[in-house]
C-alpha cells in the first residue's frame, strides 16, 4: 500500500489540497507498481515547473507548484499536469532501480540533451499506461536539444516507442544525433 | 449592430478559459509575463534554458491570443467610427489591411502551436489587448492598440525570431519574421495616423501619448522587455525606429523597463 505525505498541509498561494494531491500521488505510483511511502514537498510560491528527486530511498520528491498546476486556470490544481510530473519521477525512480541505469551520471550531472532523451523514454511509457502524453511537445523540446533534423525525429520515435531501454542504449541514440 | 463591444462578450469556444486583469494582477506569486512568472527574476529567452522551449510554447500562445484579439480591436475600428465626423476613410482601410493580417498572423499561430505541441486553449487567455482596443477615442485607440501593444509585438517577435534561430528551428524563426514584418506596418500606421489626427490638436496628441504610456506601463511587468542583456524579451530598436518611433520614444521605454527592473528588485 503507497503511503503519501505532501508538505505544506494546506496552501496560502495556490488552490490545493493536500489530500487531492496526495491521491493523484498514490494513484500514479501504484499504476507504476511502486508500494512505499513517497514524501512530496511542494514549493507553492514558485509558479515555475520544475521538480526533482531528493532521495531514491526513501522516495522523497520536490516540485514548484506551477508543475502541478492547471495552465488554463492560474492557481488551480491541475490533474493531468501533476500525473505527468510525478509520473516522469517515479518512472526515473524506478528505472534506476532496475539495473538497466547503474551507469547513469547523478541527476544534477546530467547535460540537457541527456535529460531529455531519458525524459522521451519516459513519458513514452507513461502514455501507453494512459499517464501523461503531449507527444508532440515532448518531441519539439527533444528537438530544441538534439536538433530539428530527421536523424533527431527518429531518435525520438526509438526513445518514445521501446518499453525497456537502458541508460546505455538512451545515451547511444541521443550522441547519434549530437554526431549528425 | 452595437458600437464598441465589451471584451467580456468576446465570443470564445470551450477550449478557451478568460484570466481577468484583477485574476492576474492578483496573482501572490506574480503575474504571467513572457512565458514566465514577473514574481522570479526571469532570465532571456533562449533555448539553453531548461524550460526554454515550455516558455517558448506558452509565449507562442499568449501570441496567438493576442493575434485574435487584435483582429478583433481592428475589425471593431472599422466598424465603430464614422466616415469623416470621426476618422478619414483611409484609416478604416488600413485597419482593414491590418485585420487581414492578423487573421493570417492567427492561422501561422495556430500551425506554430501544432509544430510546438501546445493545444489551442492549453494556457489561460488575457484580455487587455482587445481592452486597450476598446477606447472610444479612435486616436487613442489606435496609440494603445497599434503604437503600445504592437509595439511590444515587434520585441516579442524578433525575441521569438532570434529563439528559433538559436534553436535551429527554421519554421519558428522564419513564421516570427514574416509576422515581424506585419507588426512593423502596423505600428508605422499608429505612429502615422496619431501625427496626421492630432497635426494641430496638442491636447489630444499629449492624451495619446500618455494612454500609450499606461498601456506601455501594464505591459511592463518587473520591466520583463528592455535593453539589458538579460531582459526575457529584447526591446527591438531598429524595427520601432523603422515604426516611426523616435530616438527620445525609444529611450523613454528602455528607462521605463529600467527603473521597473530596478523597482521590483527592490
Amino acid at each position: 500500500m503507497t503511503q503519501v505525505s505532501v508538505t505544506p498541509e494546506s496552501f496560502d498561494m495556490v488552490f490545493y489540497d493536500a489530500a487531492v494531491i496526495g491521491e493523484v500521488v498514490a494513484e500514479v505510483a501504484e499504476r507504476l507498481g511502486l508500494e512505499e511511502t513517497i514524501n512530496l514537498e511542494i514549493d507553492e510560491g514558485s509558479p515555475l515547473g520544475r521538480s526533482k528527486i531528493i532521495s531514491y530511498d526513501p522516495i522523497e520528491l520536490w516540485v514548484d507548484g506551477g508543475a502541478l498546476e492547471n495552465t488554463k486556470r492560474p492557481r488551480q490544481f491541475g490533474t493531468g499536469r501533476a500525473r505527468d510530473t510525478l509520473g516522469r519521477l517515479l518512472l526515473r525512480i524506478l528505472d534506476r532501480r532496475s539495473g538497466r541505469f547503474d551507469e547513469t551520471p547523478a541527476d544534477d550531472d546530467l547535460d540537457l540533451m541527456q535529460f531529455v532523451a531519458w525524459d522521451v523514454h519516459c513519458v513514452g511509457r507513461l502514455n501507453r499506461l494512459g499517464i501523461g502524453g503531449q507527444r508532440q511537445r515532448r518531441l519539439y523540446q527533444f528537438r530544441n536539444r538534439h536538433g530539428f533534423t530527421d536523424v533527431a525525429d527518429a531518435a525520438f520515435e526509438q526513445l518514445w516507442d521501446s518499453s525497456e531501454l537502458s541508460w546505455t542504449e538512451i545515451e547511444r541514440i541521443s550522441e547519434a544525433c549530437r554526431a549528425s | 449592430m452595437r458600437k464598441i463591444f465589451p471584451a467580456e462578450e468576446l465570443a470564445r469556444d470551450p477550449r478557451f478559459i478568460r484570466q481577468t486583469n484583477e485574476q492576474r494582477l492578483g496573482d501572490p506569486r506574480g503575474a504571467r509575463v513572457a512565458g514566465g512568472n514577473s514574481g522570479d527574476r526571469l532570465a532571456k529567452l533562449t533555448p539553453e534554458l531548461a524550460n526554454g522551449p515550455d516558455r517558448a510554447r506558452a509565449l507562442m500562445h499568449g501570441i496567438f491570443t493576442g493575434e485574435i484579439q487584435a483582429l478583433e480591436g481592428a475589425g471593431r475600428t472599422c466598424w465603430d467610427f464614422e466616415v469623416g465626423e470621426d476618422v478619414p476613410l483611409e484609416l478604416k482601410l488600413d485597419m482593414a489591411r491590418q485585420c487581414w493580417d492578423e487573421a493570417r498572423h492567427c492561422e501561422i499561430s495556430v500551425a506554430l502551436a501544432e509544430h510546438m505541441g501546445t493545444e489551442l486553449g492549453e494556457f489561460a487567455e488575457n484580455g487587455l489587448l482587445y481592452e486597450a482596443a476598446c477606447n472610444p477615442d479612435p486616436v487613442l485607440r489606435l496609440t494603445g492598440v497599434n503604437r503600445a501593444l504592437e509595439g511590444l509585438a515587434i520585441d516579442v517577435f524578433n525575441t521569438m525570431k532570434e529563439f528559433g534561430n538559436l534553436a535551429g528551428d527554421p519554421v519558428l524563426e522564419f513564421c516570427e519574421d514574416w509576422m515581424l514584418a506585419d507588426e512593423v506596418t502596423h505600428v508605422k500606421m499608429g505612429s502615422d495616423w496619431l501625427r496626421q489626427l492630432t497635426a494641430n490638436d496638442k491636447e489630444r496628441l499629449d492624451k495619446a501619448l500618455e494612454f500609450q504610456k499606461v498601456v506601455d506601463r501594464l505591459f511592463s511587468f518587473n520591466g520583463f522587455r528592455g535593453e539589458d542583456d538579460d531582459s526575457p524579451i529584447q526591446l527591438t530598436r531598429r524595427f520601432r525606429e523603422l515604426a516611426g518611433f523616435s530616438d527620445d520614444e525609444i529611450d523613454e521605454i528602455a528607462d521605463m523597463s529600467r527603473e521597473a527592473r530596478v523597482e521590483a528588485a527592490g
